[in-house]
């Protein structure tokens, strides 16, 4: 699948005032420990991430952050406001979006029943990626990134490091000009970490777009070029990760946007 | 193309488990042993030995053959020429088998063998064989002198009259009942492959995973319906032939007979009737599937679904003379045509009709998965 690369320095993805609202059940409003039906997730959202490099969008938990990733990848829709991928509206083009994105969540699974080489077949099929195009592809991508010797061990039966280097690797089945990972790093241990990071390091190296999102202070000093600190669904800072920090650590930066945000609470 | 991985997809996880499509056959050969079990208790499956009591009127070699044919079997016949003891003419002959003195009478036309022979008169031969088959003797002896008139050449014309209307009530009952445990059979088949399609990829995160392709909902809605439509017509057919092979052994009559009461289009009807309400039930199914968000939720409403359906199958098939409205109404239209076929009242257009109607309304379903695909509450809804 071809997806024209943009020109340097040109934005690869902006949102642009994304709001989302979500009804609350009874059940979630006792959860949530609230008596108002309707939850704001994300309120009026705008950032942009530039072509070739890692945006990371910082927040605590509720903040807002898978909800955006999932607008940005159409599996929702955003109340109002739009976002481009690639030049592309999620709203009206959700179609051609996915064709120029690499999702990826622990939320979306492979079933454990095939193999990485026949899911990595089946996902490209599903893209509409040339056969000729994806044996190819099949061949680098599982030779770079060591998943050739389990080509044919079902999924079910892979480690959890194997298993996320192969979802990671079928997410970009079709050579997507835009990765976009929620919470790349939650959950696994010190290895499997590793693994993930120096995935997308490689992704960068391969002239990839990266849009993260974590709540992880290290993660971002270590990866991304750009943060957007998400508080309450509203961007509270956004840019270079070293105009945004000038002479702090970005955990102290963090805190202190937090506590003018939020007044005495943190 | 994304269509075709879809679906193959599908099949692949079918076939590369075993165990999943043995669960497809086993409800046929469990239906099959069971009611065969039921109907040999019933009916007595031991061998018994015949002495039959045969009138004979006019005379031909056949009478021979039938006579080694039932020593073969190991029964004896005693065949009486009218006039004879008991009874000097066709008519009094008739009224020892109806009152079950006598097991069958035979009537040749005059001068039998010879007009076989081609060598007698121009008037097509016939023979008659007349018989109670609320008798059991009466009604072995009617099969097995039946089936040899019937090999015997069709240069004549044979009658066979039974005093019984036992074969129309064995048509009735069969025309009754069947269509229903056709349905039922066909649900369960349909139910147990269906009803975690979309639910359980749902729970396991696995269909999430699709809608992020720019794979098109309504190849991803047919992708599952198909398939899986023809997975569940292997287990229904399973069900089906289970239930016509044990059918008759149930109703203490032999295969022949009973597969002889249908004619070709009629069987060619039932199938197609079955083929039709196959993919109908798997969609609707995969529309509950689809709606619930978790295995355990869609098997609930299933069962509901089930039960309605039941109980209108049912209704269907007792109630008579509904009207042709009734073609309009998914499934139970082929109740109907079914119940039409196994009673003889095979009408074409009525099956046609139902073939083409139920049909159309999967197209619809599959249309709605689709749009329920896109629904973010119905996808993530919580
Ligand atoms: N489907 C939903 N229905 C109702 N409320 C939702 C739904 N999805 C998210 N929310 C609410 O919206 C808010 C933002 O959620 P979101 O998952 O985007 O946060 P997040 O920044 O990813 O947090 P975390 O770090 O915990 O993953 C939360 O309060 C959450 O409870
Ligand atoms: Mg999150």
């Amino acid at each position: 699948m071809e997806t024209q690369l943009p020109a340097e320095d040109e934005e690869v993805v902006r949102a642009e005032n994304l709001r989302k609202t979500f009804t609350l059940s009874r059940k979630q409003q006792r959860l949530e420990r609230t008596s108002f039906a309707r939850k704001v997730a994300v309120d009026g959202l705008s950032f942009a991430a530039q072509r070739g490099e890692i945006y990371g969008l910082l927040g605590p938990n509720g903040a807002g952050k898978t909800t955006t990733l999932r607008i940005l990848s159409t599996l929702i829709r955003p109340d109002t406001g739009d976002a481009y991928v690639c030049g592309h509206s999620v709203t009206r083009e959700p179609q051609k979006v996915r064709d120029a994105i690499g999702f990826m969540t622990s939320e979306l699974k492979l079933e454990s029943f095939f193999t990485p080489s026949y899911l990595f077949d089946f996902f490209g099929a599903m893209h509409g990626v040339e056969k000729e195009t994806l044996a190819q592809r099949k061949q680098d991508l599982f030779a770079r990134f060591g998943i050739d010797r389990f080509a044919e061990v079902k999924v079910r039966d892979l480690s959890t490091g194997m298993l996320q280097k192969v979802s990671l690797v079928v997410s970009i089945v079709h050579d997507p000009a835009v990765v976009i990972f929620d919470e790349p790093t939650n959950g696994l241990d010190v290895l499997t970490a590793k693994v993930v990071t120096d995935f997308l390091l490689e992704l960068k190296r391969m002239g990839k777009s990266i849009l993260l999102s974590t709540h992880i202070f290290s993660l971002v000093e270590k990866l991304c070029d750009r943060v957007g600190i998400i508080i309450d669904g509203k961007m509270a800072a956004d840019g270079k990760l070293k105009d945004v920090c000038g002479e702090m650590s970005i955990e102290e930066r963090f805190f202190e946007i937090y506590r003018t945000v939020r007044g005495e609470e943190a | 193309m994304k269509l075709l991985a879809l679906m193959k997809k599908e099949f692949a996880r079918f076939f590369g488990d075993p165990k999943l499509l043995v669960t497809m056959i086993i409800p046929g050969l469990l239906i099959y042993v069971i009611y065969s079990i039921m109907g040999s208790a019933m009916f007595g499956g031991e061998e018994v030995k015949y002495d039959f009591r045969v009138y004979l009127s006019g005379e031909s070699q056949v009478v021979e053959i039938i006579d080694d044919a039932l020593a073969d079997s190991g029964w004896t016949a005693e065949f009486l020429t009218l006039p004879a003891e008991g009874a000097q003419t066709v008519e009094e002959a008739l009224d020892r088998v109806n009152s079950g003195e006598a097991d069958a009478l035979l009537v040749f036309s005059d001068g039998f063998d010879d007009a076989i022979a081609g060598t007698g008169t121009a008037t097509v031969p016939t023979a008659e064989l007349m018989y109670d088959s609320q008798s059991e003797a009466s009604a072995a002896f009617a099969s097995l002198a039946g089936n040899i008139l019937d090999s015997y050449g069709r240069t004549f014309e044979l009658t066979m009259n039974d005093f019984a209307e036992s074969a129309d009530i064995m048509r009735t009952t069969m025309a009754g009942i069947l269509p229903f445990l056709i349905v039922i059979f066909v649900f369960s088949a349909c139910m147990s492959v269906t009803l975690e399609s979309v639910a359980g990829e749902k729970e396991r995160g696995t269909l999430a995973t699709i809608l992020v392709t720019s794979a098109r909902r309504t190849d991803i809605a047919l992708g599952k319906v198909l398939p899986l439509a023809c997975v569940s017509l292997i287990g229904a057919a399973s069900s089906f032939l289970g239930v016509v092979l044990s059918l008759p052994t149930l109703m203490g009559i032999s295969v022949d007979v009973a597969v002889a009461g249908i004619s070709a289009v009629g069987y060619i009807m039932l199938l197609l009737n079955i083929i039709s309400i196959v993919p109908l039930i798997v969609a609707a199914i995969a529309t509950v599937s689809t709606l619930s968000r978790t295995v355990k939720e869609a098997s609930g409403y299933t069962s509901v679904i089930m039960i309605i359906m039941m109980v209108l199958s049912i209704v269907a098939s007792f109630v008579s003379g509904i009207g042709d409205w009734v073609v309009a109404l998914p499934i139970l239209n082929a109740v109907v045509a079914m119940q039409g076929v196994l009673s003889g009242a095979t009408v074409l257009w009525q099956c046609l009709a139902a073939f083409a109607i139920n049909l159309f309304y999967t197209a619809l379903l599959i249309l709605l998965i689709a749009r329920l695909l896109s629904s973010e509450r119905v996808m993530f809804g919580k």
